[in-house]
C-alpha cells in the first residue's frame, strides 16, 4: 500500500489519542506536558488512516521518532520520517540537528549520518549536520598542560559564582568557565556570556567560553523515551557528564572540575552526586561550599526577585559590579521580560 | 565561488543521496555515509567533488548521506544543494549540466 506523510495536528484529540496509542504500543510511555509542549511540528506516515511511523521536532532537536515493527517497510519508514525531518527543519535553516534516543536506535540514526557523541546504558545521544562537537573544541583556544573546568548557567553572574572561579583559579594552572547557552533564562545565553566575561576579565588564568549545544542545560533534555519521571533527573545529568568526560576534558586536557554546592536545590544536589559518580578517575571533582554574605548564601534567585521588585540597592551585596552596571541599564527590558512570563524562581 | 548559506537537497529513501553543503576554510571536504562505501565510495566522492569544481567553489564542506544513489542522482543532488548554498538557484547552470 502506497504511504503517505502528513502533518500531524496533536491539539486535535483524536489525532493526539492516535499518536499517543502508536507510540505507546512502542513502549514509549511519557507524554507529559513538559515532553509534549514544545514540539513545534509533528509528521504521520499513514496507510490510509493506519499510522505507520512518525516523528516530532522540537527547535534543533528530534523527537518520539516511533515505526511500526511489524512491516516489512521498517526501515523504508524510519529513513522517510527522518527524511522528512530533515527537509523541513532544513528549510527553516536549521541543519545542525541533535536526537536523543534509546541507545538500541543508535546505529539506525548513524546509518542515516548522525554521529554518536556519548551513549550511557538508557539513552545515545547524535547529532548530524555541517557542524560537530569536533568543530566546536577546535573553536576553544588550548592551552599548554592541565586545566580546570567550572560549568554555569549564571543566571545572573553573581558574587557566588566569582567565588567557584576565583577560587578555582587560584588552585589551578588554567581554568575554562563554561556558560551554558540554552536560552531557557531570565539572562539570554549572549547576555550571560558578556556578564561572565567582564566579571572576570581581571582573572589571567581565566578563559570564558559558550558551552553551544553541548553542555545542555540538563533541564531541556527530552526524557520521553524513558519509562518513568524518577529516573529523569539522573538520566539528564548523565549524559551530561559524558559528554564532558568523555568529549570535552580529553580535548581540552581539563583533570579537575569544580562545582559549587546549592543546598536549596534537589535538582542541584542529584546532578553533582551523577558528576561525583561518573567523572572519577579521569576528571577529578571538587566541590567548593557556597560563598555567605551576612550568614546567607548568595543566590541568583535572589537577584532576579530583586530586578522583579525593583530593589536594586540589594544588589550590590550579590553580584559584582560589572554584572550590576548591566542589570541598571538594562534594568526596563528585564522587568518586560518577567511582566511576559519569564519563569525566575528555578536555579 | 563562494557558499553563502547551508543548504541541503535529496533525501535518505533507497536510490537517492541527501547532499549537504557548507561554507568551508580548507578546501573540498566531502564526508560521506554509505553502504556501498568501500566498493564506491571513491566514486562518489569522485562525483561530488567534480560537481563542486564545474562550479569553480574552492573552499566547502559537503555532508554525503548515501542510500546507493545512481551517479546521475548524486551530480543532481549536488547541483541542486550547490545553487542553493551560492544562492544561484534561479539560474540553470548550462555550463555544469
Amino acid at each position: 500500500m502506497d504511504a503517505e506523510i502528513r502533518e500531524m495536528n496533536l491539539q486535535n484529540p483524536d489525532e493526539f489519542e492516535q499518536w499517543r496509542s502508536f507510540l505507546a504500543g512502542l513502549g514509549i510511555a511519557n507524554f507529559t506536558a513538559d515532553e509534549v509542549d514544545p514540539l513545534d511540528g509533528t509528521i504521520g506516515l499513514f496507510e490510509g488512516d493506519r499510522l505507520m511511523a512518525t516523528g516530532s521536532y522540537s527547535e534543533n532537536i528530534l523527537k518520539y521518532i516511533g515505526v511500526c515493527h511489524k512491516t516489512s517497510e521498517n526501515g523504508v519508514y524510519f529513513n522517510k520520517i527522518v527524511s522528512t525531518l530533515l527537509t523541513i527543519l532544513g528549510q527553516q535553516g536549521i541543519f545542525h540537528i541533535f536526537v536523543f534516543t534509546k541507545p538500541q536506535y543508535s546505529a539506525s540514526f548513524q546509518h542515516v549520518g548522525f554521529q554518536e557523541i556519548v551513549h550511557s546504558e538508557s539513552a545515545a545521544f547524535l547529532e548530524t549536520g555541517p557542524t560537530s562537537i569536533n568543530d566546536y573544541l577546535a573553536g576553544i583556544p588550548k592551552v599548554e598542560g592541565a586545566s580546570s573546568a567550572i560549568v554555569m548557567n549564571a543566571n545572573p553572574f553573581t558574587l557566588g559564582h566569582r567565588y567557584l572561579v576565583e577560587e578555582a583559579a587560584r588552585h589551578s594552572r588554567h581554568v575554562y568557565v563554561f556558560v551554558v547557552s540554552t536560552d531557557k533564562s531570565l539572562f539570554n545565553s549572549q547576555e550571560r556570556l558578556e556578564m561572565v566575561k567582564d566579571g572576570t576579565a581581571d582573572l589571567e588564568n581565566v578563559d570564558v567560553v559558550s558551552g553551544s549545544d553541548y553542555l545542555v542545560s540538563y533541564a531541556t533534555f527530552p526524557a520521553y523515551f524513558l519509562k518513568s519521571d524518577t529516573s529523569r533527573v539522573r538520566y539528564q545529568t548523565t549524559i551530561d557528564a559524558l559528554i564532558f568526560k568523555e568529549r570535552i576534558a580529553p580535548t581540552l586536557s581539563i583533570t579537575t572540575r569544580y562545582l559549587g554546592t546549592e543546598p536549596q536545590s534537589e535538582t542541584t544536589n542529584v546532578y553533582n552526586e551523577v558528576l561525583e559518580s561518573v567523572l572519577p578517575p579521569t576528571v577529578q571533582v571538587e566541590i567548593i561550599p557556597r560563598k555567605e554574605t551576612d550568614g546567607k548564601i548568595i543566590s541568583a534567585r535572589d537577584v532576579r526577585l530583586a530586578i522583579k521588585d525593583d530593589r536594586l540597592a540589594d544588589l550590590t551585596g550579590l553580584v559584582p559590579p560589572t554584572t550590576a552596571t548591566f542589570i541598571t541599564e538594562h534594568k526596563a527590558e528585564l522587568q518586560a521580560r518577567i511582566r511576559k512570563g519569564m519563569k525566575i524562581d528555578g536555579n | 565561488m563562494e557558499i553563502k548559506k547551508t543548504a541541503m537537497d535529496g533525501t535518505l529513501e533507497s536510490s537517492d543521496i541527501q547532499i549537504t553543503v557548507s561554507k568551508g576554510t580548507d578546501g573540498v571536504q566531502i564526508d560521506l555515509t554509505s553502504d556501498v562505501q568501500e566498493r564506491f565510495g571513491e566514486q562518489i566522492k569522485q562525483t561530488i567533488e567534480k560537481v563542486v569544481k564545474d562550479f569553480d567553489v574552492d573552499n566547502v564542506n559537503v555532508k554525503a548521506v548515501d542510500q546507493g544513489a545512481l551517479d546521475c542522482v548524486i551530480k543532481a543532488r549536488t547541483i541542486t544543494a550547490l545553487q542553493r548554498a551560492l544562492g544561484t538557484s534561479a539560474e540553470p547552470a548550462w555550463e555544469v549540466l
